[in-house]
């Protein structure tokens, strides 16, 4: 707290209107607060957060206790500046005189703030992920599919509430522990499972981009003669009488390709 | 009054299903449960029936969506031949049934035409996509004058085997599929060229300015029809190719498959 400034008020003027100015800070606080709130309201109203967030499960909630995500924040935000100026009159004031105590609550203030805005994100954010991933896996019909948007949910979940904890100050490091674990898991086993899949893609930009061979020509691969139907990224097909060959690319590079010209 | 709805009694009478060329969902559900089959014919299955007949195109004269559903239920074994059927459609608004017609399902001799979307070695959204291409180039021209185009569809492999190149591929090493938002322009200059277009089982632009060589014998086409529709006959003939030609004579749009005359619509009237 800039206590410097407080104390060079209180020597100038008398105890009396030192009270009068810490009613006059409250009564002001009052009204910034009510400033913030409103101000907040329109910022997140015109940003396009009110509609953005609609139909989510945190807003039908919201709605439920006769308020919205917006109005929640904005209350928080016009609670944050009116709870300052509170603390700023006591102390203009001197009611109390535990400066140690005040100046802790006023540096744990704006972490509390900050980890409920991650709190009210984490639960947005969760849910418009899950949405998202759910209309892109629309097109897959297969139960077990289901599955994948809610681990983005509580995914994201986590994260938020490991960054509430954080700003919170209580230990996370085992949970982070966990976090990468899981990221480690992920990317290790995504990698592990999609190894094919990436070498034929690394080979089919190659073969796409520089068409060594190209739709119509009759080529030899391993045992396999053919003439070539159609090349993706992923795979050549090559058809001779009656036998298509659906070839990875990464074979294609690995093991040579014949091209029959004579 | 009375009269009329004796008639109505009369043409619903006694028949083996219902096709329902709509996909509006409260038109289904009041037909959802009566006392025989409904078979759902619309682009989508969007009512989720469980007899389905997809229709690749919005086929806006009533004899060729009837002719293509019929065709469609038949070969999914929905409908048997000699089965009375009766069609829900619309013949002048896009979203009310206004249009009742009783048939028999074997009324139309079968021309393929459900076979050259849904049984072609190239994909159905392939086939779809190239027939609008042409249908739009049908319309508008070049420059205001008629244009003709061949594209030759699937198989590409031994199309292009069966063909030799006029001049240079303009689509060496490029990556184009129809379907994709520029290709109508792009085939609407390349249709100045000469030759025709093969286009791979899975939609992509393997070349145009190719001439056709296939064998032409026993190719039955009707007599006025150019040499490009013959090519076009000839290679479907030949190979597992489909064929679309557009017409630069009377602007008509044609398929072919295995050598025969499958569909044929007026780009004026799409």
């Amino acid at each position: 707290m800039p206590s410097g400034w407080i104390d060079t008020v209180r020597t100038v003027v008398s105890e009396e209107t030192v009270f009068v100015l810490a009613v006059a800070i409250l009564v002001l606080g009052l009204f910034v607060a009510y400033l913030a709130w409103r101000w907040t309201h329109a910022l997140l109203e015109r940003t396009g957060i009110s509609t953005a967030v609609e139909g989510t499960s945190f807003e039908r909630t919201a709605q439920r206790f006769g308020t919205s995500t917006v109005g929640i924040i904005a209350q928080l935000v016009a609670i944050f500046v009116y709870t300052l100026a509170i603390i700023l009159a006591f102390n203009v004031a001197q009611v109390f005189d535990a400066d140690v105590f005040w100046s802790r609550v006023t540096n744990f203030l704006p972490r509390l703030f900050i980890a409920l805005l991650a709190i009210i994100a984490g639960l947005l954010a969760a849910e418009k992920g899950q949405l998202l991933v759910q209309e892109r896996l629309q097109a897959i019909k297969l139960p077990e599919v289901a599955l994948v948007p809610t681990l983005v949910r509580y995914s994201i979940y986590y994260i938020a509430g490991l960054i509430a904890l954080a700003q919170l100050g209580v230990a996370t490091a085992a949970l982070l522990v966990l976090l990468g674990a899981y990221a480690f898991g992920l990317v290790f086993l995504g990698g592990l499972a999609f190894k094919d899949l990436l070498a034929a893609a690394a080979a089919g930009m190659y073969i796409l981009l520089n068409e060594p061979y190209s739709i119509g020509d009759e080529v030899r691969l391993d045992e396999s003669r053919g003439v070539v139907q159609e090349v993706d990224v992923f795979v050549t097909r090559v058809e001779s009488d009656g036998e298509e060959y659906i070839v990875p690319n990464q074979q294609v590079l690995r093991s040579g390709i014949v091209r029959i010209v004579e | 009054m009375t009269g009329l709805g004796e008639l109505l009694d009369e043409i619903v009478v006694d028949i083996d299903a219902v096709l329902l060329f709509s996909q509006d969902a409260s038109t289904y559900e009041r037909f959802e449960n009566g006392d025989y089959p409904l078979i759902v014919v619309a682009t989508e299955n969007a009512v989720g029936a469980e007899q389905f007949v997809s229709l690749p195109l919005e086929f806006t004269d009533v004899t060729g969506r009837i002719r293509f559903g019929l065709e469609g239920a038949l070969k999914q074994e929905l409908v048997a031949e000699g089965d009375e059927v009766v069609c829900l459609t619309q013949a002048f608004d896009d979203a009310e049934i206004d249009t009742i017609v009783r048939i028999r399902a074997d009324e139309f001799t079968q021309t393929g035409v459900y076979d050259l979307f849904v049984n072609s070695r190239p994909d159905a959204g392939v086939v779809r996509d190239v027939i609008e291409v042409a249908i739009d180039l049908g319309k508008k021209g070049q420059k205001g004058k008629p244009v003709g185009a061949l594209f030759v569809v699937g198989d590409a492999g031994k199309v292009m085997n069966k063909s030799r190149p006029l001049s240079y591929n303009p689509f060496e090493k490029s990556h184009v599929h129809v379907g994709d938002p520029i290709v109508n322009v792009m085939l609407k200059e390349f249709s100045r060229l000469d030759g025709a277009f093969v286009i791979s089982d899975g939609g992509k632009i393997v070349s145009a300015y190719r001439y056709l060589e296939p064998a032409a014998e026993g190719v039955d086409i009707p007599k006025g029809l150019g040499a490009r529709h013959m090519a076009a006959g000839a290679i479907t003939r030949d190979t597992n190719a489909i064929a679309i030609v557009l017409s630069e004579s009377d602007g008509m749009v044609r398929a072919f498959k295995a050598g025969e005359i499958v569909l044929e619509i007026d780009p004026e009237e799409y």
